[in-house]
């Protein structure tokens, strides 16, 4: 669950380039779904897939892309740890965004064709002592420089891959910058968490959404490598698989999201899109034993805080968050720092640590609050 | 009181104000609209040359193409690497690049971003457009990539020849040639502003006598005058925008055409107030100068002179000039030399043709009616002293209009005979991708009742150096030769150079000729299909309109390897019909469709492309012609309004006013032919300098010299009735006065 907003970015900047080559544009001034939309060549619309809640997910092809869907991603956070103990946050995304839809059936087009049915998008951040470092990838669909496939479960852009096997819950992920990188195992311990009604995960009161489960019990070890040095590290991740084909509606302006692992092997996945007249908030509950408790825009209460000064105008660097059912009540505050992933579109992304009735670590991701 | 006072003489004399703002107008409009179309050229230039600025490409070992499966090999690898395929499409043909924006982010530089337009629009286009298209498909990388995979190394890239530099000295011609407008412009409208202040001086002597101090005076006659240039400037600048937008497309055309540069989108050009203020500072600086050089007061009314330098220094400088335009080795250095030869020319000749005509008056004496005749010559002495600047201002600009007029002319009667030859044959045949073109070769050599045809091959090939430098060239072969070549004029050429040829020689064109130095006789070695030939060059021809460097053979003598990129057939049909011949290929290569094209329509297009291509220069000489016609009107009539005491003069002396008349017309038409006489031998050489000078540094190819006597008698024509409505004008105003009393300062300094 996440990024929406990235792919906003990609479509507002990146479609106009690879669609039509034609001169930038800006990004409108209300960076809601429907702008999202209205970017897109509407002649598909009817084409697309709509997520529904009867859809439910289906395994392992749901680990591979979705062509008749319109966005999609694979995203991974981490809160690791350095061998004498600091934290250490970490991101990877890759997100397709179909430009004309195909049914999963059909054959993608051949690479020699360098036709332009879907672009990707990578991202890469890590969070360490105060620094943020961000690297991007783009690509186009079809060729074979970026892709998914479901079995076994391979996620590339270049040289950056995520590679391994859903089944056996061991993947490695390789991501090299210009002067930083990392090299990680990821170990899953956990069920798969199927968010909202079984995998549908509403987005706004008209009843639109996406499918979107979790592995929210990641082990992670291995390397990363900054300012020339490399550095093992190991700790927790949550990994989040969703696909939608239109998400935000007109009047939402932004974004905030947050995976949290708090005490006691409690998770938690929240989010809420401001609007104009009213907020959406959701969220799942995750406990120990994997059972999963979804509440609803009545049921969460979230307000921004500790509003601080950044290069792209302020954000809050901490939130409070409380859903009185499940006897939450905590903040959420990120680390001293700047943390905006300065990719096409620019978004916040950084680790944060939880207090309040329950301690914990996680990640926040905030966006539309670019001035 | 003072402005009443001040504006009284425009007031009275509303179209010298008329024609002195149109003469800024024009002007401004002229610079304004060269001066966006050149720096929307330049920029375009910047960024397509910073699109592939300092970028290598990744070639296979093995020496295959590289294909979209190479491409993702090096990137899975790690290497950003970008794929940049160069063809055409569309009818007419338009070149255009293939590229994968995404991809390209992966550069320092990255078209992402808020420069993610960068390479919008022509000639880029998504690689899905063009992919299969016929072309060459190449994969950028940063000179800074690190080592390659296996299987792969890199090479320079290179979009074709160095066409950037080209360009360049284009753009800095038409620089160049409104520099010339603009100081030409410089000198008339300060002659035009000065004899109008001549007419003023009696008024401003009446001034002075109401207690009005010269300073005051001055002050005011500044603010008119910067009121004056604000006015017409600000117009000025906006025609000169509308002027660029309507040139604009046929400007990018023509760019397209000649240099590979695509002009970019110019829908938010900023509006060019430098051009502006370049006007401004003109207007005012040449009308003003006088006031901000005080020791230049005392001179500014005397007739012009050697000045500062004695006559012999004002010489040398222009046969110094002149030696350099000769032997300038680039552009700048030839405009060094044109600006020297001007500088002497200018000085040098007011004085010349006031001397010719003081010779001339001597010579009246032994005539029959010697007072008048040795009048009018005294007259015209006087004239050519005292209206230098103007007399100078309108050689210049006649030479100007005069050379511009025989370049675009020689260069459209050139290209024409030219492309005739090129396209000598009636039909022209495309071969399809896909197909065997020997096959239809073979088809075409067994029709009976065929007449001459050829089969057309390009490719690229390589020149080796005698060091071994490698240097890539367009291939042309044609197969086989027949009377459809062997009627093209060569620029030279050894004996019997189409035999040469099939014998195993090679022609080169004018564009590798220059660059390479390549002499006729000299072995060149070229690597075609991989397999390196020496050949000797037996010819040299013309190849106008583009760049590119081209060798021509025989196609019997390629070698099996060579794959051509392009591949067409020339066919005179003679006794068989185009159906016939289409049916006949349509059979042979088992294909559909085939599209037959009549070479009129072809040669009608080029044509087109480069009437465009003109249309600029076109534009500049015309409205120069316009702006120093008016000028000698608005002078011509002024300076004699100043003059029309002394014209009187020879009625109280008894001459019948028909008779003055007539004296006014000969003086009027002495004039303008005496200025027109001395424009012609400058236009000629400017034309030498056009054609074989500039020509061949700023398009890499030259023209053959040609004059136009037929256009030298237009502008006499134009030149003698402008002296003729000048003469009508002052025998009118004479006519109206009943007495006309000199003031003061009217002939303050005058010459009787």
């Amino acid at each position: 669950m996440n990024p929406v907003r990235i792919l906003l970015g990609l479509l507002v900047l990146g479609l106009p380039v690879i669609v039509g080559l034609s001169a930038c544009a800006e990004p409108p001034e209300s960076q809601g779904f429907a702008g999202l939309a209205a970017s897109v060549d509407s002649n598909y619309d009817h084409e697309f897939l709509q997520p529904a809640p009867g859809d439910g997910l289906t395994f392992p092809d749901d680990w591979g892309p979705h062509p008749q869907h319109r966005i999609e991603w694979w995203y991974l956070t981490a809160n690791l740890e350095t061998a004498d103990g600091q934290p250490l946050g970490l991101q990877w995304t890759q997100f397709r965004q179909a430009i004309k839809p195909r049914p999963a059936a059909d054959p993608a087009p051949p690479p020699e064709n360098w036709s332009l049915e879907s672009a990707w998008m990578a991202h890469a951040a890590v969070s360490f002592n105060g620094q943020h470092q961000f690297a991007e990838r783009l690509a186009r669909g079809d060729i074979g420089h970026a892709g998914a496939q479901a079995k076994p479960l391979q996620v590339w852009l270049d040289d950056w891959r995520l590679s391994g096997s859903a089944a056996e819950g061991v993947w490695r992920l390789k991501v090299d910058s210009d002067d930083w990188g990392y090299d990680l195992e990821l170990s899953n311990t956990g069920e798969r968490v199927a968010h909202g009604n079984n995998g549908f995960s509403a987005k706004s009161f008209d009843g639109q959404g996406s499918m979107y489960f979790s592995l929210t019990n990641l082990h992670i070890r291995g390397t990363v490598t900054l300012n020339g040095e490399t550095i093992r590290v190991q700790g927790k991740g949550w990994f989040d698989r969703e696909w939608s084909s239109q998400l935000l509606k007109t009047g939402q302006q932004g974004w905030d999201w947050f995976a949290l692992h708090l005490d006691g092997g409690y998770k938690l996945m929240a989010f809420r899109l401001r609007e104009d007249e009213r907020d959406y908030l959701s969220g799942s509950w995750i406990a120990p034993d994997g059972a999963v408790t979804t509440f609803g825009p009545d049921q969460i209460e979230l307000r921004g805080g500790d509003w601080r000064d950044s290069e792209n105008g302020q954000v809050p660097g901490g939130f409070e968050l409380q859903i009185p059912e499940a006897g939450v009540d905590i903040r959420i505050s990120a680390p001293p720092g700047q943390y905006w992933n300065a990719g096409l579109y620019p978004y916040w992304e950084s680790p944060v640590t939880v207090e309040g009735s329950h301690q914990g670590l996680g990640y926040m991701e905030l966006t539309g609050y670019r001035n | 009181m003072m402005v009443k006072a001040m504006t009284s003489h425009y007031r009275r004399h509303p179209l010298q104000l008329l024609a002195l703002a149109f003469m800024i107008v024009v002007a401004t409009m002229l610079w304004t609209g060269v001066s966006v179309l050149t720096g929307q050229a330049r920029d375009s230039l910047d960024v397509s040359e910073e699109a592939v600025a300092a970028r290598e490409a990744v070639v296979r070992s093995d020496g295959q193409p590289v294909s979209v499966v190479d491409f993702v090999a090096l990137r899975t690898a790690g290497i950003c690497a970008a794929p940049w395929l160069e063809t055409t499409r569309g009818d007419p043909k338009v070149r255009v690049i293939g590229i994968d924006p995404l991809a390209m982010a992966c550069f320092d530089a990255p078209p992402a971003g808020d420069g993610v337009g960068e390479l919008a629009g022509d000639p880029f286009v998504d690689m899905s457009e063009v992919a299969g298209q016929p072309g060459q498909l190449s994969l950028l990388i940063s000179p800074g990539t690190g080592a390659l995979p296996n299987g792969y190394q890199r090479k320079e890239f290179r979009l074709g020849p160095a066409t950037g530099q080209l360009a360049d000295s284009f753009l800095l011609n038409l620089d160049a040639l409104s520099l010339l407008v603009l100081f030409i412009t410089g000198l008339l409208v300060r002659s035009v502003y000065h004899l109008g202040l001549a007419q003023r001086r009696s008024s401003f002597a009446l001034l002075e006598r109401f207690g009005v101090g010269k300073r005051q005076v001055y002050r005011l006659l500044t603010a008119e005058l910067i009121i004056l240039t604000l006015v017409c400037v600000l117009p000025g600048v906006w025609l000169g925008q509308a002027l660029a937008n309507r040139l604009g497309q046929g400007f990018g055309l023509a760019l397209d055409s000649l240099f590979d540069l695509s002009l970019y989108g110019s829908a938010d050009t900023p509006v060019p107030w430098q051009a502006a203020v370049v006007m401004m500072a003109l207007v005012l600086g040449v009308c003003l100068l006088d006031r901000l050089i005080p020791q230049r007061r005392v001179s500014r009314d005397k007739p012009a002179g050697p000045g500062i330098f004695p006559a012999w220094v004002w010489g040398i400088m222009a046969v110094i000039g002149l030696v350099m335009v000769m032997q300038a080795p680039s552009l700048i250095w030839v405009f060094i030399g044109v600006a020297l030869v001007f500088a002497g020319v200018g000085v040098l000749v007011p004085d010349f043709l006031a001397r010719c005509a003081d010779v001339m008056a001597r010579r009246r004496i032994q005539s029959a009616n010697a007072p008048l005749g040795r009048w009018r010559y005294l007259e015209l002495a006087v004239m050519f002293r005292n209206l230098a600047l103007p007399v100078v201002a309108l050689q210049f600009a006649m030479a100007t209009v005069l050379a511009v007029q025989a370049l675009v002319t020689s260069f459209e009667s050139t290209f024409e005979q030219w492309l005739g030859q090129r396209l000598s044959a009636e039909l022209y045949v495309e071969v399809p991708d896909g197909v065997d073109a020997r096959t239809g070769a073979l088809t075409l050599a067994q029709m009976d009742g065929l007449d001459a045809w050829h089969r057309v091959q390009h490719g690229k090939a390589t020149l080796r150096g005698d060091s071994g430098d490698a240097t890539g060239t367009d291939l042309m072969a044609i197969s086989p030769v027949t009377s459809l070549v062997t009627g093209w004029t060569l620029l030279a050429s050894t004996d019997a150079p189409w035999a040469a040829l099939s014998s195993g020689g090679i022609m080169v064109n004018e564009q590798l000729a220059r660059r390479q130095h390549v002499e006729l006789g000299q072995s060149l070695r070229v690597e075609i299909g991989g397999q390196s030939l020496d050949r000797i060059v037996v010819g040299i021809y013309a190849d106008y309109g583009r760049p590119a460097a081209e060798v021509l053979v025989d196609g019997e003598a390629l070698p099996e390897a060579f794959t051509p990129g392009f591949q067409s057939f020339s066919i005179n049909p003679g006794q068989r019909s185009v159906d016939d011949i289409a049916q006949r290929l349509t059979a042979d290569w088992q294909i559909a469709n085939l599209t037959i094209r009549d070479n009129a329509s072809i040669q009608a297009l080029a044509s087109q492309v480069f009437q465009q291509t003109f249309l600029l220069t076109r534009a500049i000489s015309v409205l120069t012609l316009v702006l120093a016609s008016l000028s000698l009107l608005v002078m011509g009539w002024v300076f004699f309004s100043t003059r029309s005491w002394y014209f009187q003069l020879l009625g109280v002396w008894g001459v019948p006013p028909d008779a003055v008349r007539s004296q006014l017309r000969q003086l009027a038409l002495l004039l303008t032919t005496g200025i027109t006489l001395v424009a012609l031998p400058l236009g000629i050489w400017l034309t030498w300098v056009l054609v074989s000078r500039i020509n061949p540094l700023a398009f890499g190819w030259s023209l053959p010299m040609a004059v136009y006597p037929g256009f030298w008698i237009e502008l006499g024509v134009v030149m003698a009735v402008i002296g003729l409505v000048i003469a009508w004008l002052i025998g009118r105003q004479l006519a109206g006065q009943e007495s006309l009393r000199p003031g003061a300062n009217l002939i303050d300094g005058g010459e009787r």
